[in-house]
């Protein structure tokens, strides 16, 4: 190739087409990178699981309660260290515009299995002693009518379990969390199972739990563990289904149904209307510049070094629309995440997505230059250099 | 006097690698643009398909779906003996009680996903028997283990034809038909009420629907603003919905079918919305930026001939005009080229999580023509955004500087 | 000056046009000396072009020995060529021929760009070549802010940025006025006569025939007359 400065002065030859290109491949990058995020996200709850952590639910769907005194009988099988349960509270707070999960919890056990959750020690202290406490996750004060600080009193209306005194229930927040890891959610608020069941019961409703979370002890047979407490309950009830932690996330992924292989073939689409752009345009200015190609060949550059010539301009429009679709991804994340709020929780675009992103721009770059530049090749020179293309 | 169209046409022919890509590539925006566009319409159909006006569904007070609806039976027995709205037939009142839950079952292609259970009476096939058929085997006779499974279903979760056997907790069900419904039933799976509540462990339905004497008015509040304003408004006062949000013995929240479904989509619909406005916005960007790439180039290229149409006597707009025409002509073309590659689509089934009751909701693409025709007006759109500035560069060439080939 | 630059033997060149083949070059042989200023005519479509190409190892014979400057190009690869002509031949156009998006100096500097020279003396040998085709002061100049001249006079320049044995020049006024014509053919005479360059030139015009020290005609793919003119005609 002569020189990245011909390379440079024939991309600026036509400064709007340019542009234009550029402007295409950023926005068909950021688009890919927002678009593989959505699936990355879906997915992540899997990947973070914890292989010492199982879950156990009733065998018929994640929206039948399970009876309290199944955790006592969880915790005699052998193998089992500790557990702890969670129940779906289901209310809002003002209107379902600010949907959240909340969740009946047992603190100290909660706390204890899921290190994820980072709590300073007073809040968590706080939020053990206070019973009619709660704390929320730093996601939430995101929304700016959420912005609740330590010490707030957050009503919430129980659209599943009405408070008995026919009111809004109301939680102080003991403390804010920080989730270490994106599977454990940041925008959930976790209330008092004792409190939430006493009031419950004064309202004549037996509160059921929605799922157990068992950790093994270190070196426990998974297997084993999982059989066994599929056993204990064969008989009783309500029959239940036990599954390690990235099993139990991966059933909410494929509840998801084909949206993520719809978003692939949009990824796809994109990709191909990009692909399409880009070879559009080194095709013109490969046109364009068929007499230069014949002088420069005339010059004694070589077949090859006009290929590397039009591979590098092609290349260096995908690297700076590559590179400028990354940024705009990485700036807008946030903002992206935020608009998308508890819909989609957890929306952040990872380092991968961000490499795969570069690798599709480079590969872009290299396959749209790929014609022009054989082409180029190719060119006779005589036959260049009389115009006759 | 205008530029002869052959003109344009034979120019996109002879520059047949540009035109071709930029009509790909317009192509592949429109057909991922009207994909979308068909997915929100075959949602859109299955939700609202099934909604009528003279339905009311009534829900326990504060509820948001009749997922997190509760009544007791013999409150709900009450409810509906006791409103005087509700339309009666030979057989007594025309309404159902119905438990609604989710239940975890296996796609045929893997995994789990949690499909609607619906529990009725037998007085819901009075109320929906011009919308409901059974199209193979029977219904369920009452108080039997029986389920009649939606068509939706079938193929795409296993168990879900008839003569098979679906397990509920540790009941046995034997499906014995399959039924058509366009709306959101078609993908459900329905047995009798209380079987089906003995079987589950659970204690009364989820909520209640009836036929209304015709002219009644309801009146509730618009669920959209129940949905997404922080103080709602009341019912209208007086009206049935005002009346029984206070009632002392069976407080209910009351909508009408139409109003409830819409409520239930509202997100949805909003995402999908929002996703084809989007990515139409953002691709259709990508896709004016290359037809504007391929306009320039095609003006550049004939520079010369376009010096030599001004001085013939042809006037700036006319040549203006002659090469939006051009950019049109890609543009329709890659409408239809999207619309050919959206095609295929119809009537493909998706199944994705309903948000509010993390249930799978079935439906179909549907690409309709309202879909095809946003398809081509958004190409001819593109094409003319994409067209419109070079377009008035040519006519703004000078025609000495246009013969010697100065753009 | 007997020594031979540039040996045609029994070259034939033909082309597909259509199913028709159309022979341009037939067997021709000929002898250039080395330092000689040659114009080569003939009526349109006698072969001048293509035998200019031919030496200047642009395109291959279909037959026969081409030996310019001591190489024979029919036993070349296609990048050997390249090479080869980096380091011996400098072309001039009818159409100049000068990249549009580089300066004058940058369009000198490209040829040296394929030696081993360093940034700085490259910079130098084009300043140099400028020089002496008088265009030292437009050297930063692109090539659509020159008058037709000037671009022919920085083609030369890029031409001999090398220090090429041969100089093909093919039409080189053929799109130039009166006085800018001879402005150029007066510096190809002297690249000749000052630096003894070996110059092959396609003209149709007599006048610029006129500057060489010998007019070779070709008609119809063969060898016509050759007039060789007294090399003090031209004061060498």
């Amino acid at each position: 190739m002569p020189s990245f400065k011909l390379v440079w002065r024939n991309i600026m030859r036509r400064p709007l087409r340019s542009v234009l290109t550029v402007a295409s491949l950023m926005i068909a990058i950021f688009l890919i990178c927002g678009l593989r995020t959505l699936i990355t996200t879906i997915n992540a709850g899997v990947e973070h699981a914890d292989s010492r952590r199982l879950a156990v639910m009733s065998a018929t769907g994640l929206f039948v309660e399970l009876p309290m005194n199944y955790q006592a009988k969880i915790d005699r099988i052998d193998g089992v260290e500790m557990t702890t349960k969670f129940q779906w509270f289901g209310g809002y707070f003002r209107s379902l515009k600010h949907f959240f999960a909340q969740f009946a919890i047992d603190p100290v056990s909660l706390l204890a299995m899921y290190p994820e959750c980072q709590l300073p020690p007073e809040q968590k202290a706080a939020f053990i002693a206070n019973r009619t406490s709660c704390i929320i996750g730093d996601g939430l004060l995101k929304d700016p009518e959420m912005n609740w600080k330590v010490g707030d009193t957050v009503p919430l209306i129980g659209a599943l379990h009405p408070h008995p005194d026919d009111k809004a229930w109301e939680f102080q927040v003991a403390g804010i969390y920080h989730s270490s890891v994106p599977s454990f959610d940041n925008r959930t608020m976790f209330i008092h199972w004792d409190y939430y069941e006493e009031t419950l019961k004064r309202g004549g409703v037996e509160p059921g739990v929605g799922v157990f979370s068992i950790r093994v002890k270190p070196g426990a047979d998974v297997a084993r563990v999982i059989a066994d407490v599929k056993d204990t309950f064969q008989d009783s009830d309500q029959r239940v289904d036990c599954q390690t932690e990235a099993e139990f996330q991966r059933q909410f992924v494929t509840m998801f149904g084909n949206i993520p292989l719809f978003v692939g073939w949009i990824g796809t689409g994109v990709l191909i209307a990009i692909l399409l752009a880009t070879i559009n345009t080194m095709l013109m200015s490969m046109r364009e510049q068929s007499s230069d190609i014949g002088v420069l060949k005339s010059l004694g550059f070589t077949d090859g070094s006009m290929f590397g010539h039009m591979i590098a301009q092609s290349l260096f429009l995908a690297v700076l629309g590559g590179g400028a679709g990354i940024l705009l991804s990485w700036a807008t994340q946030n903002a992206i995440a935020n608009g998308l709020g508890a819909n989609f929780p957890g929306f952040e675009v990872k380092n991968e997505t961000f490499v795969l992103a570069a690798v599709v721009a480079i590969a872009v770059g290299i396959v749209a230059g790929i014609v022009p530049a054989w082409r180029a090749s190719r060119l006779r020179c005589v036959e260049a250099l009389r115009g006759t293309e | 006097m205008l530029v002869p169209l052959s003109y344009n046409l034979r120019s996109l022919f002879v520059r047949k690698s540009a035109t071709l890509l930029t009509v790909l590539g317009i192509g592949a925006t429109v057909a991922i643009v009207s994909g979308i566009l068909a997915l929100k319409q075959g949602f859109a159909t299955m939700f609202t398909a099934g909604g009528r006006d003279d339905v009311a569904v009534f829900l326990r007070p504060g509820a948001t779906s009749e997922g997190d609806s509760q009544f007791s039976r013999d409150r709900g027995l009450e409810l509906i003996k006791t409103v005087p709205e509700i339309a009666t037939g030979e057989h007594g009142p025309i309404a159902s009680m119905e438990a609604y839950l989710a239940v975890l079952l296996s796609p045929v292609r893997g995994g789990v996903t949690n499909v609607p259970l619906r529990g009725v009476q037998p007085m819901t096939f009075e109320l929906r028997k011009n919308e409901l058929h059974i199209v193979e085997g029977r219904n369920f006779a009452p108080g039997s283990d029986e389920l009649i499974v939606g068509k939706r279903l079938v193929g795409r979760i296993q168990h879900c034809a008839i003569g098979e056997t679906i397990v509920l907790n540790k009941t046995p069900f034997k499906v014995v038909g399959v039924f058509e419904h366009p709306g959101q039933f078609g993908g459900e799976i329905w047995g009798d009420l209380d079987r089906l509540l003995t079987a589950m462990n659970r204690y009364g339905p989820n909520r209640i629907v009836a036929q209304l004497k015709p002219g009644t008015v309801i009146g509730s509040v618009d669920p959209k603003d129940v949905l997404t304003n922080d103080t709602p408004p009341e019912p209208k006062p007086g009206s049935m919905a005002a009346r029984l949000e206070h009632d002392p013995s069976v407080p209910a929240k009351v909508y009408s079918e139409k109003e409830y479904l819409a409520s239930q989509t509202v997100m949805l619909t909003g995402i999908l919305g929002g996703l084809s406005f989007i990515l139409g916005l953002i691709m259709g960007l990508a896709a004016v930026f290359t037809a504007t790439n391929t306009m320039l180039s095609a003006i550049a290229a004939r520079t010369h001939e376009i010096g030599i149409l001004l001085a013939t006597g042809f006037r700036p707009f006319p040549i203006f005009l002659s090469f939006l025409f051009e950019s049109l002509v890609i543009g329709l073309v890659g409408g239809v080229v999207g619309c050919l590659m959206a095609l295929p689509f119809n009537g493909l089934k998706a199944g994705t999580m309903n948000m509010q009751t993390f249930t799978e909701m079935a439906f179909a693409f549907r690409v309709t023509w309202q879909v095809l025709l946003s398809a081509v007006i958004f190409s001819l759109v593109l094409g003319l955004l994409g067209g419109a500035w070079p377009a008035w560069r040519a006519a703004r060439l000078k025609p000495t500087e246009a013969l010697r080939g100065r753009a | 000056m007997s020594e031979v630059m540039i040996r045609v033997n029994k070259v034939s060149k033909a082309y597909e046009r259509g199913n028709e083949t159309l022979v341009v070059l037939d067997q021709l042989s000929l002898e250039m000396a080395a330092g000689r200023f040659y114009a080569l005519m003939g009526p349109s479509g006698s072969g001048k072009t293509t035998l200019l190409n031919l030496v200047g190892g642009l395109d291959q014979p279909d037959s026969g020995g081409l030996f310019v400057a001591g190489e024979n190009l029919a036993e070349l690869s296609s990048s050997e060529l390249a090479h080869w002509r980096s380091a011996n031949v400098g072309f001039v156009f009818q159409g100049f021929n000068l990249i549009p998006v580089l300066s004058a100096i940058e369009n000198v500097m490209l040829p040296l760009s394929l030696t081993p020279l360093s940034r700085a003396e490259r910079k130098k040998h084009a300043e140099l070549a400028l020089e002496l085709v008088g265009l030292k002061d437009r050297m930063h100049h692109r090539p659509k802010q020159l008058s037709g001249g000037q671009e022919q006079r920085v083609a030369i320049a890029r031409a001999i940025a090398t220090d090429p044995k041969v100089i093909l020049a093919d039409e080189p006024t053929g799109d130039l006025d009166r006085a800018s014509a001879q402005q150029v053919l007066e510096l190809l005479s002297r690249l000749n006569a000052e630096y003894k360059k070996t110059i092959l030139m396609v003209t149709h015009d007599p006048h610029a025939a006129d500057y060489a020290q010998s007019i070779v005609h070709l008609d119809k793919g063969q060898l016509g007359r050759i007039e060789d003119k007294q090399p003090a005609a031209r004061g060498a």
